[in-house]
């Protein structure tokens, strides 16, 4: 759940007035298997299994069959709850990132394969030694996709509990990262070299290991990072080779989110272009406008059911509202705590519930809205409605703006939802010359376009001055 | 008295089971760890008939600094091959001792989700101080209890989903029913896990559980089987049989398989010569183990596993070879069809589950059992 209030159609007209600055930029795509959230469509007919290995599959096939680069899996460690009750109202119950991507490896060939893993209930021996595996058996085609998740009400599922505080929860991060990609530089690069040992021995990670991973065709697994924060976009500036982004669907936001990034890529000593911007978005297209439109919005009062939007704007009052007209108004009390805890999923975790109540009720007032109708304008972006040509012709002025590289689309059906962007949208892009038509490389950091991964850590010079900055 | 069919695994890790087999056949770390190499031998021992095949692993090389010593996460191999094979089990090797319990359970859930129920889980304790200064941990003192704890919370996270918990009624809105779904609360000697899993109840209900004998301090909570099949050795057969029969005399329930080394004769060369040439290579001679072994004809190992499959107390066995390239076209061309010819042994039928294939029943959920018991 996001809480950006802004409406695409109003934006629409300045968005003409945005320069194209890369007109040779090319659209990519990736598909984000949601797993868990109210995103996914769970209750039409057309719907299939959220748990059966070929729901995984189709939506993987036909995302290689639309040249998409990645395919995603995110991570949730604890089944979300609110008051303490297990949630019921969205589809829940995933399979390990890692474990199901190898089996996916097997029946793919080119896509890459990307893996949400935190870095704060995860070991870094074991994360750096799956990925690396996972890399190698994909011949080159793995990615992790790096969050934090630093609840402690997550932590109850692990041998060491909550242990981390919240404000350390990217110096752990850049810890645990540094600590890999030395595993993953420790390989000899001759025949006849030894496998480095690698110690790291910073505040928050503490090991000493022998790897025994070679290195994959792409050399690293690339390294997604999800996090909004400053903190988190600080982050990816220095150590991520793309950022998983809420702000893609608005152009001025999405403008906004990339010159801040690309600021921060430089203020950490990279080239501004170094790291791609993939924002999580959705496509829906019919053969009018009128028709998409009406799509749209028969997805999202799919998405936002009764029950769903009295649980959102629940969550935030921390409260039941059960009793409450999902038609009417917002209650006219303000919510009883102040700060929302872990249980909810990392993407309500921290949220300060009086502002965001402040926003919505000011937002319902002045758009006459009810409560599912401000869930669903405020529960994400809508993305991009439209014909597949004004679709498509959204999408390239995005990436010829420089507001992204690509976009990480949520399908709202499984395995079904991809179906449309594939053969309806796919096809418009290529005719503007805008998509391949072929992958021309076999790994995932060949379709994103990164360049090499240099050998930073390990023996070098860099590779110290790197550890030292993770102080690891 | 007619015996179940012996069951017949074998270990698909690297070049094979002796430690020079990599560097003395001059395989690339790259090659040996390669999919493409994996998903052959896997697909080679399914055609040949074979139950299921292990993943050995280990969190250390035992030779540190090695290249030969490459070696990928055993679930990540065996979740690789899931979809390439259709019939035969995939039981990963995967250390009790360290690593987090939680994402132990999911990922065995996954791999048996992605396998249609033809999971196991080789649950091994990890001695020594290289693991411990891995993880960045003081080293476990006492093994056998962190192994029953550990394998006792990944059962109970196994079935803190009941079967039938996606309800998806539409109706009420309801993808789940939460009332299926249950926390288990763990609480061991040395962590607790609070729960439930992430992932909904695995296709078997709970994949099957491995281990070398005496490994899992059991039983667990309630007298509860901790572990289905109890891997055993001995220096002679006669020894194996007593081992396995100390096992099905001690829980009858439980089956118990042999662990047998072997050395064939392959290509024009006696197994004596290439276990000598083996053994010279840099990591040394092959310690034995606890495993038997057979160094020779494939006739003698028909003859040697004929008389442990007609033996009630030995399940199976679990063929280590020497070496992966010269040994497994041997087994599959040899070995198995003379002993399946006896109808000593049965192929593992496409859609049946490892279970099935072992003669273990899909063990009842542990929650839905308390909540009809109260009811
Ligand atoms: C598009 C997007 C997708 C995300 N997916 C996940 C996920 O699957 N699992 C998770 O634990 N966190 C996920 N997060 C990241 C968490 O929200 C993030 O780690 C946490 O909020 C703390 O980082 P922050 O404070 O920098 O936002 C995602 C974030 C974004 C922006």
């Amino acid at each position: 759940m996001t809480t950006t209030d802004r409406t695409p159609d109003r934006a629409a007209d300045a968005d003409a007035a945005h320069p194209i600055t890369r007109p040779d930029a090319q659209v990519h795509f990736g598909v984000f298997f949601q797993g868990v959230n109210h995103t996914t469509i769970w209750s039409d007919p057309e719907s299939g299994s959220q748990t059966d290995f070929a729901s995984f599959e189709r939506v993987a096939r036909t995302a290689e069959r639309g040249l998409f680069d990645a395919f995603f899996l995110g991570e949730g460690l604890r089944l979300r709850e609110s008051r303490g009750r297990l949630h019921d109202l969205d589809v829940v119950g995933r399979p390990d990132a890692i474990t199901q991507l190898a089996a996916l490896a097997a029946v793919t060939e080119r896509i890459g394969l990307v893996a949400t893993q935190n870095t704060t209930y995860n070991d870094p021996v074991d994360l750096a030694r799956r990925l690396a595996s996972l890399d190698v058996l994909s011949g080159g085609r793995a990615a992790w996709n790096v969050v934090t998740t630093d609840n402690a009400w997550t932590g109850e599922n692990f041998r060491r509990g909550g242990y981390l505080d919240h404000a350390r929860r990217y110096d752990r991060a850049e810890q645990v990262l540094a600590t890999a990609r030395r595993i993953w530089d420790a390989w000899p690069q001759g025949p006849d070299g030894r496998v480095a040992r690698v110690e790291a021995h910073g505040d928050l990670v503490d090991v000493t290991i022998d790897p025994t991973t070679p290195r994959s065709p792409q050399g690293h697994p690339v390294i997604f990072q999800a996090g909004d924060s400053p903190q988190g976009r600080d982050f990816a500036a220095r150590s991520a080779d793309v950022i998983f982004s809420r702000h893609g669907s608005v152009l001025a936001d999405a403008l906004e989110f990339a010159a801040d990034i690309r600021a921060r890529a430089v203020a950490a000593g990279r080239p501004e272009d170094d790291v791609k911007v993939f924002p999580g978005t959705a496509i829906v297209v019919g053969d009018t406008p009128a028709e998409a439109e009406e799509k749209a919005r028969w997805v999202a009062r799919q998405q936002v059911t009764p029950a769903t939007a009295l649980h959102v704007v629940g969550t935030i009052w921390g409260e039941d509202l059960d009793g409450y007209d999902p038609d009417g108004p917002l209650p006219a009390h303000d919510p009883a705590v102040a700060e929302l805890g872990g249980e909810g999923g990392s993407s309500t975790t921290g949220a300060r519930t009086h502002e965001v109540a402040a926003r919505w009720r000011a937002l319902a007032e002045a758009e006459g809205l009810s409560i599912r109708d401000l869930v669903i304008r405020v529960s994400g972006e809508r993305g991009f409605v439209g014909t597949p040509s004004a679709v498509a012709d959204r999408l390239v002025q995005f990436v010829r703006t420089g507001a992204v590289d690509g976009f990480n689309l949520s399908p709202w059906l499984v395995p079904s939802g991809l179906d449309d962007v594939v053969d309806r949208v796919v096809p418009e892009l290529q005719e503007r010359g805008a998509y391949r038509t072929a992958y021309a490389g076999t790994t995932l950091r060949e379709h994103l376009g990164l360049r090499a991964v240099a050998r930073r850590a390990g023996t070098g010079a860099a590779g110290a001055r790197e550890a030292a900055l993770a102080r690891v | 008295m007619t015996v179940p069919p012996l069951l017949t695994a074998l270990d698909v890790d690297g070049a094979g089971a002796h430690p020079a087999a990599a560097a003395l056949f001059g395989l690339a770390p790259a090659d040996l760890v390669s999919g493409a190499r994996l998903a052959r031998a896997v697909r080679h021992a399914e055609h040949a008939g074979l139950t299921f095949v292990t993943f050995a692993d280990a969190a250390s090389p035992s030779v540190p600094g090695d290249p030969a010593q490459a070696r990928l996460d055993a679930v990540t191999r065996a979740a690789f091959v899931a979809r390439t094979t259709t019939a035969i089990g995939l039981v990963p090797e995967v250390p009790t001792t360290y690593p987090e319990p939680f994402h132990v359970a999911t990922q065995l859930a996954s791999l048996d989700l992605a396998a249609s129920g033809r999971a196991g889980w080789l649950a091994a304790v990890t001695p020594g101080d290289a693991a411990p200064a891995a993880y960045g941990r003081a080293p476990v003192a006492d093994l056998g209890r962190e192994a029953r704890d550990v394998v006792q919370v990944v059962r109970d996270l196994w079935d803190s989903w009941e079967d039938d918990a996606v309800i998806r009624d539409v109706a009420t809105g309801r993808y789940v029913d939460r009332d299926r779904i249950h926390r288990v609360d763990f609480a061991g000697e040395s962590f607790s896990v609070v729960g439930p899993l992430i992932t909904p109840r695995p296709p078997q209900g709970q994949p099957v559980v491995l281990a070398r004998a005496g490994d899992v301090a059991g039983p667990g909570r309630d007298g509860e089987r901790l572990v289905d099949v109890v891997l055993v050795g001995g220096s002679g057969a006669a020894e194996a049989r007593a081992a396995a029969r100390a096992v099905v005399d001690g829980d009858p329930g439980a089956r118990a398989v042999v662990e047998v080394q072997v050395v064939l004769h392959a290509a024009g060369r006696s197994g004596a010569d290439r276990l000598a040439e083996l053994d010279a290579g840099a990591a040394g001679p092959w310690a034995a183990g606890a495993a038997l072994r057979h160094v020779g004809t494939p006739a003698g190992l028909v003859a040697l596993l004929a008389e442990l499959a007609d033996d009630p107390a030995v399940a199976g066995v679990r063929l280590l070879a020497a070496e992966l390239d010269a040994d497994l076209p041997v087994l599959a061309r040899d070995v198995l069809p003379a002993l399946r010819a006896d109808r000593r042994t049965a192929a593992p039928r496409g859609g049946a589950t490892l279970r099935d294939h072992l003669g273990l029943t899909r063990p009842e959920n542990r929650f839905a059992g308390a909540a009809r018991a109260t009811a």
